[in-house]
């Protein structure tokens, strides 16, 4: 399984981050998820969000977790790219793709990943108000 | 030895510190490490239930006997994405 995991102070931009990494033409199944920061959170106006990121300690639980997922599914690969530094409404702070023969494996796993990532992987937020 | 022990969000506001160091003696486990910080860093106490702790980039429990040069981390739930 082909695997990537970036952390980034730079903005996210979806088509950019899908045109630069090449699907595999035995791929059926190209599922990917785009996390954006709401203008909400608890009743409050959010500025941004500030993350935070212990990176050494991300890139080996992301293996943890990309090892299960290996295990458990058929997957072709898994693709992360995560932002650090602020991030305003509306404004993606993860991309997540994950390819696979076929849908139902890919559909799966990209749900597990996301929670385990919110989970174990050691990044925080920081809300800024508005 | 000299276990040095980093805090992450807002555990570094906190202890208003990114890390402090202690001198323990060989064979002494995270759990009783931890007992030692909290005892210098009273503000994380109310936190201490919910604290997340590793050693290196793992995750660690209280039994885990610490290593000279082992850096311990101490933070808060997680919350990526």
């Amino acid at each position: 399984m082909n695997r990537s995991v970036v952390l980034t102070a730079d903005p996210l931009d979806e088509a950019s981050l899908a045109a630069s990494r090449p699907v595999s033409a035995t791929a059926g199944a190209v599922v990917s998820f785009l996390g954006c920061v709401r203008s909400m959170e608890s009743g409050r106006t959010l500025a941004a969000i500030e993350y935070e990121a212990f990176p050494e300690m991300v890139h080996r639980q992301f293996q943890v977790i990309l090892d299960q997922a290996e295990a458990r599914w058929p997957l072709e690969s898994v693709e992360v790219v995560h932002r650090t530094g602020r991030v305003e409404p509306g404004r993606p702070s993860v991309w997540i793709r994950v390819t696979s023969p076929h849908r139902a494996e890919a559909l799966a796993a990209l749900g597990w990943i996301l929670d385990e990532m919110k989970r174990i992987v050691p990044i925080w937020k920081r809300p800024v108000w508005g | 030895m000299t276990i040095t022990v980093h805090f992450w969000s807002y555990f570094r506001d906190l202890t208003g510190i990114k890390s402090d160091q202690f001198e323990v003696p060989p064979g002494t486990h995270v759990g009783a490490f931890l007992d030692l910080v909290y005892g210098r860093h009273s503000a994380l106490v109310p936190l201490r239930g919910s604290a997340l702790v590793a050693v290196g980039v793992e995750y660690a429990d209280s039994n885990q006997v610490l290593e000279p040069g082992s850096e311990v981390s101490l933070f808060p739930p997680v919350q990526g994405g």
